[in-house]
């Protein structure tokens, strides 16, 4: 297997939400897209989504409801609430800059 | 947060739901990837739910939930243990929160009444109460939702088959109940345009009236009248008043001499300030209509005060001091007890931890660390604490039941009505949490500050210093507990001190019999008099009476303070002064046996005679100085200058108001001078066995007038009033030094013989090595009594400075440096030592050397 590179610490929230931005999502197809979106090149265990989506329940950033997926089967649905739409933007924004930080040190260093 | 306690209550749906998801999942994956890839790319499932679980958890009190389980495991494995910690604490906790229970009661219970934080009480002009006219005009004045009036010490005399009974009346204006809110549990208030009508107290109605179901609609007979029942009020009344007082009735306040306390309901919202000033507003009209009531100097509107029924401002406008003074000295000694009590469980608790080192041990080895250690440790008194609280509150509520039967000797009816509510529920809990805190941190920071190294030691072979925590508590305990007997020592010694002072007069030989009047019958003092005069004659001649005597006030049982200013012949300066003042008629000094220099009043000196009077020696000298003060003359100067009054005779000191008081002025007047009609009488009879005489007393004024109520009781009997506050003081603090004695020794006992446990060993080396028993009692009785005298000689220090501010609950003679007291708390504290230490030193004498040697 393919070593896959390490998740920046945090950065599963911000995955997470940012996956959910389009509209609610059960937990198998946040995991598939987060692995698609990536091109196959972020890969998460795929269990240690449930326990992110929890805490990020705890903290008010999305809800869950049971619903019925595409191929008629039960399944929980997490959706962005208002908390955390404002959170996805302020992580975004702290990402960027991170992110451009890194990079003008990779640069000029 | 209040997500994750929503959390609590549906687990069991939370993890029916969590197993319904990741199968969804592992089934979608299984279908794209085959169910190998699936489980390997989701993780182990196990540790997932674990942690997805632990999203939603308290971590404390998840910990504080498996600590307590913990917990009451290591203690039912030890019962006996348990049982005397949690005995101990029960009976800390109980004292403490029945001492709380009964000063909320007596100083902040709420009164029966609707919002009380709406109604006040009015003062005008600096009077407390206010007159009929003066009422209603304030009434009508309508500056409030409602002014209603009231007049807690009015008495009548309640005729009942052929008997009549004085009882205790609250007279209230017709509109109270509506004002006031006060709530009736049967039938209807009292109201605007009733006529002559009563309301009930429900002990009244149960104690004289047999609870009759039918009573609403009846007539009872009240001072000749009939008096309509309109209802009953509920078991739980308390009065506005407060302080426990329960009248028996209430009736209206009709007569336009009535004098009422004001009370106002404000409008909601309206500010102390701003009713105050309403009310001066309407007092300066007052003063329009009612000039100069009292004296030239006098106007309702000033002083003017509006005080809260209820709460901390009501106790400050009164002037109970003493009083609150009294319940937080008491609140003090009942820490104190807990303090001892909680060192037990200390001392317990380190008797434990040593012999838990291996499971300490244990525990460290495996990686707990230090705090989480403590933690379990303080889990485990929590634990105690709160079944000792449970316990305690037990206590708490039937000593409190005991506490609202009980009947005190006072003149007017005070019933308490101690209740567990959420006020106790607080402090309870909060009394548990400091004494888990105080009783285990120490212990718990002791067993586990040696950490691995130490635990790992085994516990029989480590040597502790001479000077060890358990030594510390002991001494703590015996120190608390010599200041605990030394207050509890002062009270009982201040109460038979006070059973036997002098009061100044005879109570042994004499009898009271208190006659009370109709007064609509006797309108004119004449009236009076005449019966006065012919009572006195006919009881003169009872067989096995010496002498009888009048009065309008009974020392020690009554609070008249006169205020006037005074000026005399040798002077030309006036004089404020305030005395206690009595209508006597003649004989009055040889009934109580109150020596007298100079004349006795005479039955010439009536009406129309020169005024006269006599003073007691304080008063005497007070006025006179050092002259012989018979035969001058004084004046009072207000409201206007008397006619002379001259000084007949001058009477020794004697007590008036209480046992403690000292230099009491009083002076007496000739009852049959007196410028007023009354109907409160006090007949005063000197018999060599007063009780003899009181029924035949009884017979000869009950003859006089059916209607009036008579009541005799030999002198000593009348006396408990006096004697109270003492015996309350006697009873409350003796017992708490008791309770706190038993605990120190308790404590003590476990302690000493704990260490002589420890010493086994030793003790059996010694012995093998040819130590005599003197010996070995020497060495155990050597580490006893170091103890006893530290803990003494502390807990003395401190209490003769400490019981310094009882010097004003104490009788004059009595010093709180009393030798008695001390040498008994010495005594007593040293015998409890002794027999603490006897035991385990006899056991320490039979140990078998060889069995102690093989011990291990």
């Amino acid at each position: 297997m393919q070593p896959t590179p390490e998740l920046l610490p945090g950065t599963l929230y911000l995955l997470i939400l940012r996956t959910l931005a389009r509209g609610p999502l059960h937990g198998y197809a946040i995991a598939k897209r987060i692995k698609e979106s990536s091109d196959a090149a972020l890969e998460i265990e795929e269990g240690s989504l449930y326990p992110a989506l929890n805490r990020m329940l705890v903290k008010g950033w999305l809800t869950a409801e049971w619903g019925i997926s595409d191929n008629n089967r039960k399944a929980r649905f997490y959706s962005l609430t208002l908390a955390g739409r404002k959170q996805l933007a302020e992580e975004t924004q702290q990402f960027d800059r991170l992110i451009q930080a890194i990079q003008l040190v990779m640069r000029t260093a | 947060m209040w997500r994750k306690l929503s959390y609590l209550f549906r687990r069991k749906r939370f993890n029916q739901e969590l197993d319904d998801e990741i199968r969804f999942h592992l089934e979608m994956a299984a279908a794209e990837r085959g169910e190998q890839a699936a489980r390997r790319d989701f993780g182990p499932v196990l540790r997932m739910k674990e942690d997805t679980r632990s999203a939603w958890q308290v971590q404390w009190l998840v910990d504080l939930a498996s600590d307590l389980r913990y917990a009451l495991r290591a203690l039912k494995r030890n019962p006996g243990f348990a049982a005397a910690a949690i005995f101990s604490l029960a009976l800390g906790i109980g004292a403490n929160t029945t001492i709380f229970s009964l000063t909320m009661e007596f100083l902040f219970s709420q009164p029966s009444c609707r919002n009380p934080e709406t109604l006040a009480h009015m003062e005008i002009g600096g009077n407390s109460h206010a007159h009929m006219p003066h009422y209603r005009f304030l009434r009508d004045a309508h500056i409030f939702e409602g002014l209603a009036g009231s007049y807690e010490e009015g008495e009548s005399n309640w005729r009942f088959g052929n008997d009549s009974y004085r009882l205790h009346v609250m007279r209230v204006t017709r509109n109270f109940f509506n004002v006031v809110g006060v709530p009736v549990a049967m039938g209807r208030p009292m109201e605007p345009g009733d006529g002559d009508v009563v309301v009930l107290s429900e002990r009244f109605w149960k104690a004289r009236l047999a609870a009759d179901p039918n009573i609403v609609g009846k007539t009872l007979n009240i001072d000749g009248r009939p008096y309509v029942v309109t209802g009953v009020l509920p078991h739980n009344h308390r009065t506005v008043l407060g302080f426990g007082f329960s009248p028996d009735l209430y009736i209206p306040a009709s007569r336009e001499t009535d004098i009422v306390a004001l009370i106002a309901r404000l409008p909601a919202g309206m500010s102390m300030a701003v009713a105050r000033a309403r009310l001066t507003a309407a007092c300066k009209q007052l003063d329009q209509v009612y000039p100069n009531q009292y004296g030239p100097n006098f106007a309702w509107s000033r002083n003017v005060e509006v005080v809260p029924v209820a709460g901390v401002e009501r106790l400050k406008s009164m002037n109970i001091l003493a009083f609150a003074a009294f319940f937080a000295m008491l609140q003090i000694v009942v820490g104190l007890v807990l303090l001892i009590a909680c060192a037990n469980v200390s001392s317990l608790l380190l008797a434990r931890a040593s012999a838990r080192r291996q499971e300490l041990a244990i525990r460290f080895a495996i990686g707990a660390g230090r705090g989480r250690i403590v933690r379990q440790l303080l889990a485990e008194s929590l634990l105690l604490a709160l079944a000792g609280t449970g316990a305690g509150l037990m206590l708490n509520i039937w000593l409190a039941s005991v506490m609202n039967r009980v009947q005190l000797p006072l003149p007017i009816p005070l019933q308490l009505l101690i209740q567990p509510d959420w006020r106790l529920l607080l402090y309870s809990t909060g009394v548990a949490a400091i004494s888990a805190v105080v009783a285990g941190f120490m212990p718990a920071l002791k067993a586990t500050r040696e950490g691995i190294s130490g635990a790992l030691k085994s516990a029989e072979r480590q040597v502790e210093g001479r000077w060890t925590l358990r030594n510390a508590l002991v001494v703590g305990q015996l120190a608390v507990s010599a200041v605990l007997l030394t207050t509890g020592c002062l009270f009982v010694r201040n109460m038979t001190k006070s059973i036997t002072m002098n009061p100044g007069f005879d109570t042994e030989h004499t009898a009271w019999a208190q006659m009370r009047l109709v007064p609509d019958k006797y309108t004119a003092r004449a009236q009076t008099q005449a019966l006065v005069r012919r009572a006195l004659d006919e009881v003169r001649g009872l067989p096995g009476v010496e002498a009888a005597g009048f009065a309008t006030a009974v020392p020690l049982n009554s609070n008249e303070v006169q205020g006037d200013s005074i000026r005399t012949d040798v002077s030309d300066q006036a004089a404020g002064l305030g005395f206690h003042l009595n209508f006597v008629a003649p004989d009055y000094f040889r009934t109580m046996g109150i020596p007298l220099r100079g004349r006795d009043f005479l039955p010439s000196d009536r009406e129309g005679a020169p005024d006269v009077a006599i003073l007691n020696e304080n008063l005497a000298r007070r006025l006179f100085g050092n002259r012989n003060p018979i035969g001058h003359t004084f004046r009072f100067t207000e409201p206007k200058l008397s006619d002379p009054v001259t000084v007949i005779g001058v009477a020794k000191n004697s007590k008036y108001f209480t046992l403690g008081e000292q230099g009491g002025l009083a002076a007496y007047w000739p009852y049959f001078q007196m410028d007023r009609s009354i109907v409160d009488l006090h007949f005063l009879v000197r018999a060599a066995r007063p009780s003899d005489v009181v029924k035949e007393i009884t017979r000869t004024l009950g003859r006089f007038d059916s209607s009036a109520s008579v009541e005799v009781k030999p002198m000593r009997d009348a006396m408990g009033f006096a004697f109270l506050p003492s015996r309350v003081g006697a009873a409350l603090l003796g017992s708490m030094g008791l309770l706190g004695l038993a605990l120190a020794s308790i404590g003590l006992y476990g302690v000493l013989a704990y260490s002589v446990a420890r010493r086994t060993r030793e003790i059996g080396l010694r012995v093998a090595l040819g130590a005599d028993s003197p010996a070995v009692l020497r060495m155990v009785a050597h580490e006893s009594l170091t103890l006893l005298v530290i803990g003494l000689a502390i807990g003395l220090g401190i209490s003769l400075f400490a019981t310094r501010p009882l010097a004003m609950f104490l009788v004059p003679d009595l010093s709180t440096s009393d030798p008695v007291t001390f040498l008994t708390v010495v005594a007593v504290l040293a015998a409890v030592a002794v027999a603490a230490t006897l035991g385990p030193a006899v056991r320490a004498l039979r140990v078998d050397p060889m069995k102690a040697l093989r011990y291990e």
